[in-house]
C-alpha cells in the first residue's frame, strides 16, 4: 500500500444515542479503483458515507482526500472538494428535465452573461459583479451544460438526452443521471449505495461497464452493498464492516465468498440450508383454473391450478411481471378472480373477504414490506399484534391489554431476532433495516401457525445472515406442518427450499420439477418463454434485456 | 346589445385581474410547496391597506404599495408558522384568513364613509383615442387602470421567472423534494420564506386592487370569497400561469356578468311554446341574487374537473405541497 491513499478517513467515531454506529474506523481508497464496503444492514456503511458526505458529522477522526484534510459540514462541501453521491433513492425530480436536474444549484447564467461564451455583451458588462449576481439569480442558460452534459454522456458510454424528462427515463436511466450529477460537478470521488438494488440484472451488468470506464479514467469509486457475487465481480478492494467495526480490507480476488461471508456475519455461513424428510400432509390451499387482471386491468393469471399440501414448499420460479405478485395475492385472498375456485383447508374461499382468509390460518408476506407488510409509522408492537390483537389474551371487546400486548412483541423479537428495536412501543416498524423489519413481518405470520404461507420474495434486498434466519425459519414451519407457496426470482433459494418447483410465464405455469431433477438451464429457459425470448419482456413496462444474455 | 358587450369586457378585464393577481400569487407559493389557505384574510388586509393610505395621503401608488406591504406582513406570520414552526399548513392559512377578516372588519368600520378618486384609466399616449374607440373591444384592451396592466405584465414574468431563471428553478425544486434541493445546495428555508411573503403581495396588491381600482371604496368583507376562488383557480390552472391567466378572465367574466346584470333582460315571445316555463326560468337564472352564486359553483365544477382528472391524468401538483421539512430528520 502507499504511504497516504487517495481517500484516508482515519480513525471515525460516530455515536448516536445508544449505539455506536462507526467505532474507529479506517478506509483508505486507491484512485482508479472501485472499492467495496460490505456489511450487513446496520454494520455502519450508511453512517460512515454520510459521514463522508457531509451529511452527518463525525465525533473523532480526521477525512483526507488527496492528502488535504476535509472539514465537512454539508453536502455542499462534500460536493466542492469533489465527492459525489449516487443515494440508492434518487435524489432527482421527475417533472424537471435531465439538463434542469444536473445543473440545479449551479447557478448557470443565460449563454448571454457567460464569461467563457460566446456572447455580444461587452466583456466589461459581462464581468461585472452586480450584472453576474443579477444573472446567476434571475437568468438560465441551459445550452452550454447540455453541451457538457451530452459530451460526459459520449465520453463514458450513457445513453442520455439532456432534454428529456426524467420520469420518460427508465430506472438505469436514471441513475446513469445521478451520476452524470456527480460527474457535472468534477467528482474525483464516487459514493454508490446499494446501486443494483433497483436495477434489473441486465441493467446491472450496463452500470458495471460504466463503472470499469469511470476508473480508468481515474475516479475513485466506493460501492456499497451486501451481495457478494456483485462484490466478486467488480470490486477490485473490500472493506468489510461488522457492528460498526473495520473487519478488514481484502483484495477481491484473493479470497472466497465464503471468506467474505464468514467476515460480515461473524461466523460460518452456511449457503446451503438442511431440509428434513417431512410426511406430506392433506390439501392445505387448492387453486382451480384461476384467472385474474393485473392493477392495470390486463389479465395476468391465465388458468392456474396449484394444489399445495401440508408440509410442502411449492417454490414458483419466473422473470419479474409474469404473474408472481398476482398470484401471491389471490393465494392470500387480496385480489379479486375474474374466473376459476380457491379452497382453503377445505372451505371454499371463491370470493370471500382478505379477512377470512385470515381467519382460515392463511398467512402473507408481500414483496413490498414497507407499503403491504407494515404500518410504517406505527409501533413494532401495533405491527406484530396486528393479525392477533383481537385473541382473548390480550383483553375483552372494550379494551385491549397493552401490557400483554408489548410482552407479546417482545416475545417474537426475541424468538426471530429482530435487531434495532429499542423498545416496542416506541420504535416504529418504518424504522427497521430491511432485514430486520422482515423478519418481523415474518414473526408476525407464523406465530400464528399458520396451515398456508404465501411468501413473496422474503429474502429479496436482506443481508446474508438474515437470508439464512428466514431460510431456516421458513423450514422450520415446513416441519411443523405448514404448506408453504414461495415465490422467488432466486434460483437458488427456489432449488434450496422448495419440494417442487413450478415456472410461471405469462400467468400460466409451463413447467413443473424438483429441485433433484432440476435443470438450471430449461428452468431459465421456461422463464423466459423458451425460443420466444421477445415475447418473455412483452409486459413488464421497460423493455429490459434479459433475453439471450440474460440466461444461465 | 354592442354596448353591453363592451361594458361587459371591460369589466370583465378589471376583475379578472383580482384573480390574477390573487391567483399567481397563491401560485407561486404552492410552487415552493407551501399551500396558503390566507388569500381572502391577505386580500382584505391589502384592501384596506391600500385604501386607508390613500385617503390619508392622497396618493392612490402609495396606497397600492401599502395594500402590497400588508398583504406581506400577512404572509410572513404563515412562513413563520409552517416554515420555521412547522404548523399544519392548512390550519394555519385558515387562521389568517380568520385573522384578516375580523382585523379588518374591527378597523375598517370606520373607513366606511371615506371616499376616494382611485385609479383611473389610462391609456397610450397618441394613438390611444384611436384604439379605444375601437367599437365593443377599444375600451376593454385599452382602457384600463394601470394595475390591470401591471397583472398582465406579471403572467409573463411570473412565468419567465418559474421556467427560465435559477432562483425558479430552485424555487421549483423547493416545492418537488426540499430534502434533495437541500442537498444539492439550494437554501429551502431562505426560498420558501421569499415564495410564501411573494405571494402575500400579490394578495395584497389584488385587494388593493379591488378597493382602490375595481369598487374605489372600502366595504368589510369586500372580497366576497375571491380569494378562495383564487385558490381553487391554481388547481384550474394546474400550477401554470398561462392557464392561471384563462381561468382569471372565465371568473372574472362571471364576476362582470353579476355586477351588469340588472342592465340586461331576455325573453322569448308570449306565443312561443312553452314560454310560460322558459320565462320564468330565464328570469330566476338572471336574478342578480341567483348570479352572485355563479363563481362559486363554477368554483365547485373547476374543482370536481381537477379531481376527476386527477385519476385519469398526471395532476402537476407540486409533490412536497402542505410538507413542512427540518434538516434533522432523516
Amino acid at each position: 500500500m502507499p504511504e497516504s491513499a487517495f481517500l484516508e478517513m482515519q480513525n471515525i467515531l460516530k455515536e448516536f444515542p445508544g449505539v455506536v454506529a462507526n467505532d474507529h474506523v479506517d478506509l483508505q481508497v486507491e484512485r482508479g479503483e472501485i472499492h467495496g464496503l460490505l456489511g450487513e444492514n446496520g454494520a455502519g456503511k450508511s453512517t460512515l458515507m454520510k459521514i463522508l458526505y457531509g451529511l452527518y458529522s463525525q465525533d473523532e477522526g480526521d477525512i483526507y482526500l488527496d492528502g488535504r484534510r476535509l472539514e465537512l459540514d454539508s453536502p455542499q462541501d462534500a460536493i466542492d472538494a469533489g465527492i459525489g453521491m449516487v443515494h440508492q433513492h434518487f435524489q432527482l425530480i421527475p417533472r424537471l428535465s435531465v439538463a434542469q436536474n444536473v445543473v440545479l444549484g449551479e447557478r448557470e447564467p443565460a449563454t448571454l452573461f457567460r464569461s467563457d461564451g460566446e456572447s455580444r455583451l461587452p466583456e466589461a458588462v459581462r464581468s461585472n459583479g452586480v450584472v453576474q449576481a443579477l444573472a446567476r439569480r434571475f437568468s438560465l442558460g441551459l445550452d452550454v451544460p447540455t453541451q457538457r452534459i451530452d459530451d460526459l454522456a459520449d465520453q463514458y458510454g450513457f445513453d442520455i438526452d439532456a432534454t428529456a424528462k426524467i420520469w420518460e427515463l427508465d430506472v438505469g436511466q436514471q441513475q446513469r443521471v445521478e451520476i452524470l450529477k456527480a460527474l457535472y460537478r468534477d467528482a474525483d470521488l464516487l459514493i454508490l449505495d446499494e446501486p443494483t438494488a433497483v436495477l434489473t440484472p441486465a441493467e446491472a451488468e450496463r452500470l458495471f461497464d460504466s463503472l470499469e470506464r469511470l476508473t480508468e479514467e481515474g475516479l475513485a469509486i466506493i460501492f456499497i452493498t451486501h451481495k457478494l457475487n456483485e462484490v466478486q465481480s467488480v470490486v477490485d478492494r473490500v472493506t468489510i464492516l461488522r457492528e460498526g467495526k473495520n473487519v478488514g480490507t481484502a483484495t477481491v480476488s484473493e479470497v472466497t465468498q465464503a471468506d467474505l461471508a464468514e467476515m460480515m456475519v461473524g461466523r460460518e455461513v452456511l449457503f446451503n440450508v438442511e431440509k428434513d424428510g417431512v410426511e406430506l400432509g392433506e390439501p392445505v390451499l387448492q387453486l382451480q383454473n384461476i384467472h385474474a387482471d393485473n392493477d392495470r386491468g390486463i389479465e395476468s393469471l391465465s388458468g392456474i391450478d396449484l394444489t399445495v399440501r401440508a408440509g410442502e414448499v411449492v417454490g414458483i420460479a419466473g422473470v419479474s411481471g409474469n404473474g408472481q405478485k398476482e398470484l401471491a395475492e389471490v393465494a392470500a385472498g387480496l385480489r379479486r378472480l375474474t374466473d376459476g375456485s380457491i379452497t382453503v383447508g377445505g372451505t371454499d374461499l371463491t370470493g370471500a373477504k382478505p379477512k377470512r382468509f385470515v381467519n382460515n390460518d392463511v398467512s402473507f408476506v408481500p414483496e413490498d414490506r414497507l407499503r403491504y407488510g407494515c404500518a410504517e409509522d406505527l409501533s413494532v408492537m401495533h405491527n406484530a399484534a396486528m393479525k392477533e390483537f383481537t385473541d382473548e389474551r390480550f383483553g375483552s371487546q372494550m379494551g385491549l391489554d397493552y401490557r400483554e400486548l408489548a410482552a407479546y412483541a417482545e416475545e417474537l423479537v426475541e424468538e426471530f431476532d429482530v435487531r434495532g428495536v429499542r423498545d416496542v412501543t416506541e420504535t416504529n416498524a418504518g424504522d427497521l433495516s430491511g432485514g430486520n423489519l422482515q423478519k418481523l413481518i415474518l414473526a408476525r405470520e407464523l406465530a400464528r401457525d399458520p396451515d398456508l404461507l404465501v411468501a413473496n420474495q422474503p429474502t429479496r434486498g436482506v443481508d446474508v445472515g438474515a437470508i439464512e434466519f428466514i431460510r431456516e425459519t421458513l423450514l422450520e414451519q415446513r416441519t411443523d406442518g405448514t404448506g408453504i407457496v414461495l415465490l422467488s426470482e432466486d434460483l437458488d433459494e427456489i432449488t434450496d427450499l422448495s419440494d417442487r418447483i413450478l415456472v410461471i410465464y405469462e400467468g400460466e405455469f409451463v413447467y413443473e420439477t424438483t429441485p433433484e431433477a432440476a435443470d438450471r438451464d430449461r428452468i431459465g429457459l421456461e422463464m423466459t418463454g423458451g425460443a420466444s425470448t421477445d415475447a418473455a419482456t412483452a409486459e413488464s413496462p421497460q423493455p429490459i434485456a434479459t433475453g439471450q444474455d440474460g440466461e444461465p | 346589445m354592442a354596448g353591453f358587450l363592451g361594458g361587459l369586457l371591460n369589466a370583465t378585464v378589471s376583475a379578472a385581474t383580482v384573480f390574477i393577481l390573487a391567483g399567481l400569487g397563491e401560485l407561486i407559493s404552492e410552487r415552493a410547496g407551501v399551500l396558503n389557505l390566507g388569500v381572502e384574510g391577505m386580500m382584505l388586509s391589502g384592501a384596506l391597506g391600500g385604501f386607508i393610505v390613500t385617503v390619508v395621503t392622497g396618493s392612490t401608488w402609495l396606497g397600492l404599495f401599502a395594500g402590497i406591504v400588508a398583504g406581506m406582513a400577512l404572509a410572513s406570520i404563515h412562513a413563520f408558522l409552517c416554515i420555521s414552526l412547522k404548523a399544519n399548513q392548512v390550519i394555519s392559512g385558515v387562521m389568517l384568513t380568520l385573522l384578516g377578516t375580523g382585523l379588518t372588519t374591527f378597523y375598517g368600520s370606520r373607513w366606511v364613509e371615506n371616499s376616494i378618486d382611485g385609479f383611473s384609466q389610462v391609456t397610450v399616449p397618441l394613438v390611444g383615442q384611436y384604439l379605444v374607440d375601437i367599437p365593443v373591444i377599444g375600451t376593454a384592451l385599452f382602457s384600463n387602470t394601470p394595475t390591470d396592466y401591471i397583472a398582465l405584465a406579471l403572467v409573463p414574468i411570473t412565468w419567465y421567472f418559474l421556467n427560465h431563471s435559477n432562483m425558479g428553478l430552485e424555487l421549483i425544486s423547493v416545492g418537488e423534494d426540499p430534502e434533495m434541493a437541500d442537498t444539492m445546495g439550494v437554501a429551502v428555508f431562505k426560498l420558501r420564506y421569499l415564495a410564501v411573503i411573494i405571494g402575500g403581495g400579490f394578495a395584497g396588491a389584488a385587494g388593493a386592487h379591488l378597493s382602490l381600482a375595481f369598487s374605489q371604496l372600502w366595504v368589510p368583507g369586500m372580497t366576497a370569497g375571491r380569494g378562495w376562488i383564487a385558490v381553487a383557480l391554481v388547481i384550474f390552472a394546474q400550477w401554470t400561469p398561462s392557464r392561471m391567466l384563462v381561468g382569471a378572465y372565465l371568473f372574472g367574466m362571471l364576476d362582470a356578468l353579476q355586477l351588469r346584470s340588472q342592465a340586461l333582460s331576455f325573453s322569448v315571445g308570449a306565443d312561443t311554446p312553452l314560454a310560460g316555463i322558459i320565462n320564468p326560468t330565464i328570469d330566476f337564472l338572471m336574478n342578480g341574487q341567483i348570479m352572485a352564486t355563479y363563481p362559486y359553483l363554477a368554483t365547485i365544477l373547476v374543482l370536481s374537473y381537477a379531481v376527476i382528472k386527477t385519476k385519469s391524468d398526471r395532476l402537476a401538483v407540486p409533490s412536497a405541497l402542505l410538507q413542512s421539512y427540518s434538516r434533522e430528520t432523516d
